[in-house]
């Protein structure tokens, strides 16, 4: 095997405010070697070695330390991101996979689809006639907080509650998480006291729904405790609102750049499930996945010490010329699957709650809104990690 | 049961690993190996990995 020196490997300033994670200098670097260094550590460019280091088992999650790393050791929200399955590894993580899985089941969530129509279908009437809108506050946000509330039973009408504590939650993201944290901490009591709330009244009143078969759920005798129900069930609130909220604005930003393919899919509405797909191949919203290397090793020639950062550009492998060929976006092509719902051991566990409700949402959007435009006054969350619009103002013409 | 990966969708993601051990697991390199009879007792495991598989490669079969 040929050794790689590391000085031959490109390096990305990520940290940079001006810092582009899908700009010409990423795709250069990435023609020019499958790796690049960052402050951070690594990052990876080339759809084979994401797809590899994705599920590499020298390989954890990354992002365990986060808290410590902004000087927040202790408290509620220390011991929240503690008891994040993102957060666990080897057989504590499995075990709450195991007893997560049974609510996340394809079969149940299926029943959920016709709920998600009209729910797309309610929220596009109360704008369609007005010929524009801003389309995240007046679809992606509350779609996406609704359907939350529809997975786990919550009523409806309470979906600006979910989008207002997780964008709270949200801040514990950012690098002024200790100076954030009394508000973070607030939201997080408010989540928790719905989720007490639910886990109450499921136990005592079973449905048949998800939160029941949650709080039911059991294997080899084991049980999730109450409190690590709670812990789970602000998660899936946090993990799930912003992540479809911001992969429905791109989604837009993507059709509107490719008017062709949003006529196609207006005019074959199961088309759906492959927009989707494509989409996030070429815009997802979460921009990188993070890995640290949990003892040293050798990969295609390159010495992966212990303790080193490694992130996965989706964007990047998902543009793969060596994959895809040529730039291009069509909904209608097979592709190889894309990494913006992560892989392996980690792998999305709500992406069949997000694949089901996008896809049924795109195609009524596409129905609805035709010829849709970008109208000036976008905003826009920084081109890195996770990304998406915070406003996205479009025009279209209205269709039944 | 008889089980059956279709390894051309398979994408080494492991859930089915965590789901039904007994069946499945993930080798050194990170590769699927499974076993393609196992008994009928496991049914409820091996469908929850047939379930959880993100490409849906899992097929369940009779003995
Ligand atoms: C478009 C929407 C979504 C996107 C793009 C997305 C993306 C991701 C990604 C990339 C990961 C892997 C992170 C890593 O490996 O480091 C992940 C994990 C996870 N997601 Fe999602 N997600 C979405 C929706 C949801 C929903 C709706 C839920 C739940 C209601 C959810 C719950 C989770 C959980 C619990 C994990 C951690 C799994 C584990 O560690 O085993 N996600 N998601
Ligand atoms: S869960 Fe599916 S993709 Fe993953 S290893 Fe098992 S069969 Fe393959």
């Amino acid at each position: 095997m040929t050794i790689t020196p590391t000085a031959a490997a490109p390096r990305l300033a990520v940290t940079d405010p001006s810092f582009s994670i899908t700009s010409d200098e990423v795709h250069a670097a990435r023609e020019q070697s499958w790796y690049a260094h960052t402050e951070y550590g690594l990052a990876i460019l080339r759809y084979e070695e994401v797809s590899k280091l994705m599920k590499h088992p020298k390989l954890r999650q990354g992002s365990a330390a986060w808290p410590a790393h902004n000087g927040v050791t202790e408290g509620p929200f220390a011991e929240w991101f503690d008891s994040w399955i993102l957060n666990k590894e080897g057989e504590e993580h499995h075990r709450l996979r195991r007893l997560l899985n049974p609510a996340f089941s394809p079969k149940l969530i299926g029943g959920l689809v016709p709920r998600f129509q009209a729910l797309a279908g309610e929220l596009i009437d109360a704008f369609a006639e007005r010929g524009e809108c801003d389309f995240t506050a007046e679809f992606a946000e509350p779609y996406a907080a609704r359907v939350i509330a529809i997975m786990l039973g919550l009523p409806e009408s309470e979906w600006q509650m979910i989008a207002r504590e997780s964008a709270t939650l949200g801040l514990a993201l950012g690098v002024t998480l200790k100076q954030d944290l009394p508000q973070i901490e607030e939201a997080l009591a408010k989540l928790y006291a719905y989720a007490d709330g639910l886990i109450a009244d499921r136990s005592a009143n079973p449905r048949d729904d998800f939160m029941t078969t949650l709080v039911q759920a059991q294997r080899d005798g084991d049980r999730l405790s109450s409190t690590e129900l709670r812990d789970a069930i602000v998660l899936l609130i946090f993990g799930g609102y912003d992540t479809t909220r911001n992969q429905l604005g791109l989604a837009m930003q993507t059709f509107m750049q490719h008017p062709d393919q949003w006529d196609v899919l207006a005019a074959n509405p199961a088309l759906g499930g492959q927009a989707v797909e494509e989409v996030m191949r070429v815009n997802p919203t979460v921009r990188w996945v993070t890995r640290e290397a949990v003892e040293t090793f050798e990969y295609q020639g390159l010495l992966i010490e212990a303790g080193t950062t490694v992130h996965l550009f989706s964007e990047s492998a998902g543009t793969d010329p060596r994959v895809f060929g040529e730039r291009s976006f069509d909904i209608e092509a097979e592709r190889k699957p894309h990494y913006g719902f992560g892989g392996g051991a980690h792998h999305c566990l709500g992406h069949f709650v997000a694949r089901s409700d996008m896809s049924e949402a795109l195609p009524l959007l596409a129905r609805r809104l035709r010829n849709p435009q970008p109208l000036p006054g976008a905003t826009w969350l920084a081109d890195s990690g996770n990304t998406g619009p915070i406003s996205l103002p479009i025009s279209f013409t209205a269709a039944p | 049961m008889k089980i059956t990966v279709d390894l051309d969708k398979c994408q080494d993601h492991g859930q089915c690993a965590i789901a039904a051990p007994v069946a499945f697991r993930m080798n050194d390199e990170g590769n699927l190996e499974y076993e393609t009879t196992v008994e009928d007792s496991y049914l409820d495991e091996v469908e929850e990995a047939a379930d959880v598989c993100p490409v849906q490669a899992i097929l369940i079969g009779q003995a």
